[in-house]
C-alpha cells in the first residue's frame, strides 16, 4: 500500500500541466450543434497532433498507449484544468474504436481507427430502442440479409450525437427465432445513409445532446458487419472494461472542483435566514463536509480500483459501485448547490454556464439513468460483488 | 501508488483475525456483559505480546515500526471481531507517554501491562499541562490504569488510581464499560501539546478503521443470510429489496475502506491535506457501519433484533465509536474547514 508515484509519472505529469495550460481550448464551447461538433473535433485533433489522443489506446492503433498509472494522470489533470469533455468523441474514443480494435477485421481497422483519433469523425451509439433499455438484449431493430446488403428497419432512441456524427455502432436483430442474446449483430452504419431519420429529443435541462434514430429499409453493406451474424452480443460486451477503472476519473475530479467552488458560493451567499453568510448554516456546512468527505473517499475508490486493475488486469466488478456512488453524489452536490442560491435556482442558466447551478440540478437525474440505471447497477453488485441470487 | 493490501499485510491481518476468533470470540461479550470490565489483565498481556500497541510506533520509541496502514488493519480486525477493550486509547496513549518522555509508561502500554481507557469531554473542559479540569464520560475506563483526554490541541494521561472508586453506568454497548468522571485540576502523568494534532489524526484512522471493520462485517452478515434464508420458497436475496439492501452496505463499505486507506497513508506522510483525508475516512466509516448495522438488523427481520444474534453488538459499538476522539460533528466541521485535497 502506498500513495506515491514514481519520478517518470511524476514527470509525465508536469509535462501533461503544461500541455494542457499552452494548448488548452481557449473558446467557449458553442451551443449550436455543428458548431459543437466543429469544436469538440478541433479539440481531438489538437490533442492527436501532439500525440494525446487515446490516452489509452495501444500504440499500434496510434494511440498514446500509456500506462494505467499514467492515463489516471492524464485523466486527473484533465478534469482538474477543466478542459471540456470530449463529447462528440466519446463512443468513438470510448466504445466503438476499442470494439474495432478487439473484433474487427484488419481493413475496418485501417479504415476506421485513424479517422476517429485524428479528430475526423463522430460517432454514435445505436443499442438502446424504446422497448430496449435496461434489457437491451431484447432489442427489436430488424435486419434482414438480401444479397451482400443488410436491410435494417427499426428504431434506436438516446442517440447522443446521432444528429451530427458519422459513423454508429448499430446493433440490430438478425435471427428473431433463437434465444434474445444469440441474434443480434453488430454493424457499422453509416449514418448518411438513405432511409435514415433523425429526431432529436429535448431533455428536461433543455438540452438537445439525444435524439431518436429511425431507420427505413436502411441497406448496409454485409462487410461492414464486426465479428460473426448474430454473435453481436459478445461484440457488444468486448469493450466494456477498456477503461479498466479510469472511467470516472475526470467526472471525479470535476466534481471536487465543484465542491470547492459551491463552498466559495456558500460562504459569500446570504443562507436561508437571511442574515448569515449560507456556510453557517448548520444543514448547509453539515452538508458541504459530507460531500467533500464523500468526494475524497471517490477518489480514494477510484485509486483502488486502478490498483486491482494493475494487479489483476481487470478492476473486477468493483467497478460499478463507482459509478453508482458517483451518480448518488453528483446528485447530492447539485441538489445542495441549488438549494443554497435559493431563490436565485428559479432562474434557469444552463449547467455550461457560470452560475448554472439550476442547470445542473436540472441535469443531474441523468446520472442515475445513464450506463445502466442505478437499479441495474444495484442487481449487478448484488449479484457479481455480493454473490446474491438471481 | 496502490491501494490495496500486500501479501505481507495480508499475513498480519490473517493472523490477527485467527487469533480474534480462537481467543476473543464474540458470544464472550454477552457471557462477560455484567463484569466490571470488559477485558482482563491477562488478555490484555496477551495482545501485548502480539506487538499491537506498539505497532505503528517506530522502534526507537518501543514499538514494532510498521507504518499507520498496519495498525489500520489491524484495527479494522478489531471492528470485525467486535474485540472488547481500550485497544484505541492505549495505541495512542503508548504514544503521548513516549512522546512526553515517559518511556517506562510508555514500554508497560506497549507490553499490555497498562491499559489506557479514553476520556470524551461533556461540554467545555481544560486540558493543560498544569492540571485537567471538566466532566468526562470514561470509555473502558473501568479496569483500565489509565485514562487518555484530548482537546482540539492537547492529549493528556492520568492515573485510573487518582480517580477513586467509579461507579459503572449502564452502557448501551455490552463490550464497553461507560463511567463518568469530573476532574478539577488533576495534573497528568504525561502531557503533549505540540505534535499532538498529529497523534490526533492517527487516532481518527484507529476510530475509522474499527467503523470499517464493522461496515464490513455487517455487509458480509446481511448478504450471507440473504442467500440462505428462505421465505416463499427461494432466498430472500433475489428480491431487490434485499438485494439493494446489500448492494448499498456494499457501496458504502467499499467508499470507507478505499479512502481509510487513503488516510492512514496521507496521515502517515503528513502530506498537506492529512487533515481532510482523516476526517474524511472517520465520517465516511461513521455512515457507513451505522447504516450498514442499521440496516442489518432490517435483512435479518425479527432475529436481527434479538440479544442473541450479532446485529444489534454491531449497531451499539458504531454509535460508541461515534462518540470516541471527537463525535461527528467535530470531524464535519474539521473537514469544512481542512485545507482542500492535494
Amino acid at each position: 500500500m502506498d500513495l506515491k508515484f514514481s519520478k517518470e509519472d511524476l514527470e509525465f505529469r508536469e509535462e501533461v500541466r503544461t500541455w494542457i495550460s499552452e494548448n488548452r481550448p481557449r473558446e467557449q464551447r458553442p451551443m449550436d450543434r455543428p458548431a459543437m461538433r466543429e469544436y469538440d473535433l478541433a479539440w481531438q485533433k489538437t490533442q492527436a497532433n501532439a500525440g494525446w489522443a487515446g490516452i489509452s489506446w495501444p500504440k499500434e492503433y496510434g494511440g498514446r498507449g500509456a500506462s494505467l498509472i499514467q492515463a489516471l494522470i492524464w485523466f486527473e489533470e484533465y478534469g482538474g484544468a477543466g478542459l471540456p469533455g470530449i463529447d462528440a468523441c466519446f463512443v468513438g474514443l470510448n466504445h466503438a474504436g476499442p470494439t474495432l480494435m478487439t473484433r474487427s477485421s484488419e481493413e475496418q481497422k485501417s479504415f476506421h481507427l485513424p479517422k476517429i483519433l485524428s479528430g475526423d469523425v463522430v460517432w454514435c451509439q445505436g443499442f438502446s430502442e424504446p422497448e430496449a433499455g435496461s434489457d437491451l438484449a431484447s432489442l427489436k431493430a430488424r435486419a434482414v440479409i438480401d444479397g451482400d446488403e443488410l436491410v435494417v428497419t427499426g428504431q434506436k432512441i438516446w442517440t447522443s450525437f446521432a444528429d451530427v456524427a458519422d459513423w454508429q455502432e448499430l446493433l440490430v436483430r438478425t435471427d428473431p427465432d433463437v434465444p434474445k442474446h444469440k441474434g443480434i449483430t453488430w454493424v457499422i452504419c453509416d449514418m448518411k445513409l438513405p432511409g435514415i431519420e433523425i429526431r432529436p429529443i429535448e431533455t428536461m435541462d433543455e438540452e438537445h445532446e439525444f435524439c431518436e434514430v429511425f431507420y427505413n429499409e436502411v441497406r448496409i453493406p454485409l462487410k461492414n458487419v464486426v465479428g460473426d451474424i448474430n454473435d453481436g452480443w459478445s461484440v457488444a460486451m468486448s469493450t466494456l472494461a477498456f477503461e479498466r477503472g479510469t472511467a470516472f476519473t475526470v467526472n471525479q475530479v470535476r466534481l471536487a472542483k465543484t465542491v470547492e467552488e459551491i463552498i466559495k458560493v456558500a460562504k459569500h451567499r446570504l443562507g436561508p435566514d437571511g442574515l448569515r453568510p449560507a456556510i453557517q448554516d448548520d444543514e448547509i456546512a453539515r452538508r458541504l463536509a459530507r460531500a467533500r468527505a464523500d468526494v475524497a473517499a471517490m477518489r480514494a475508490m477510484t485509486y483502488r480500483t486502478i490498483s486491482r486493475s494493475l494487479r489483476d488486469g481487470t478492476p473486477g466488478p468493483e467497478g460499478s459501485i463507482i459509478k453508482l456512488f458517483y451518480s448518488d453524489l453528483m446528485q447530492s452536490v447539485y441538489r445542495l448547490a441549488f438549494e443554497i442560491i435559493g431563490a436565485d435556482g428559479l432562474e434557469f442558466l444552463n449547467r455550461w454556464m457560470p452560475g448554472g447551478w439550476s442547470g445542473s440540478y436540472l441535469y443531474s437525474p441523468a446520472g442515475s439513468l445513464g450506463g445502466g440505471t442505478s437499479e441495474i447497477q444495484r442487481n449487478i453488485i448484488g449479484e457479481r460483488v455480493l454473490g446474491l441470487p438471481r | 501508488m496502490d491501494l490495496l493490501t500486500s501479501s505481507e499485510q495480508d499475513e498480519i491481518v490473517s493472523v490477527v483475525a485467527g487469533f480474534l476468533r480462537a481467543e476473543l470470540p464474540i458470544n464472550d461479550l454477552r457471557v462477560n456483559r455484567y463484569d466490571h470490565a470488559s477485558f482482563t489483565p491477562g488478555m490484555w498481556k496477551k495482545c501485548g505480546e502480539l506487538g499491537w500497541f506498539g505497532l505503528g510506533l517506530s522502534e526507537e520509541l518501543g514499538g514494532v515500526g510498521y507504518g499507520l496502514a498496519e495498525e489500520a488493519l489491524l484495527f479494522r480486525e478489531l471492528g470485525r471481531h467486535l474485540a472488547p477493550g481500550p485497544f484505541v486509547g492505549s495505541v495512542l496513549g503508548a504514544r503521548v507517554a513516549a512522546l512526553a518522555g515517559q518511556t517506562e509508561l510508555a514500554a508497560s502500554i506497549v507490553a499490555g501491562t497498562c491499559s489506557v481507557g479514553m476520556a470524551e469531554a461533556r461540554g467545555s473542559a481544560s486540558v493543560a499541562s498544569t492540571g485537567i479540569s471538566g466532566t468526562f464520560d470514561l470509555l473502558d475506563g473501568a479496569g483500565a490504569t489509565h485514562v487518555l483526554i484530548h482537546s482540539d490541541s492537547a492529549l493528556a494521561l492520568i492515573e485510573c488510581a487518582a480517580l477513586g472508586d467509579v461507579p459503572l453506568l449502564p452502557c448501551i454497548d455490552p463490550g464497553t464499560r461507560l463511567t463518568r468522571v469530573e476532574l478539577f485540576g488533576v495534573v497528568p502523568m504525561a502531557f503533549i501539546a505540540e505534535g499532538s494534532d498529529v497523534v490526533l489524526r492517527r487516532g481518527t484512522v484507529l476510530v475509522a478503521a474499527l467503523l470499517c471493520g464493522i461496515a464490513e462485517a455487517t455487509r458480509d452478515l446481511s448478504s450471507e443470510y440473504a442467500k440462505v434464508r428462505e421465505q416463499f420458497g427461494k432466498p430472500i436475496g433475489v428480491n431487490q429489496a434485499i438485494k439493494h439492501a446489500c448492494a448499498n452496505m456494499a457501496i458504502r463499505a467499499e467508499a470507507a475502506t478505499s479512502q481509510l486507506f487513503f488516510a492512514a497513508l496521507a496521515a502517515d506522510e503528513n502530506r498537506g491535506d492529512a487533515i481532510l483525508q482523516t476526517s474524511s475516512a472517520r465520517v465516511v466509516a461513521t455512515n457507513a457501519a451505522i447504516e450498514n448495522a442499521t440496516a442489518t438488523i432490517q435483512v435479518h427481520g425479527g432475529m436481527g433484533y434479538t440479544f442473541e444474534h450479532d446485529a444489534n453488538l454491531y449497531f451499539k459499538r458504531a454509535r460508541i465509536l461515534e462518540r470516541t476522539l471527537g463525535d461527528s460533528r467535530r470531524h464535519l466541521d474539521l473537514l469544512l474547514h481542512a485545507p482542500a485535497a492535494q
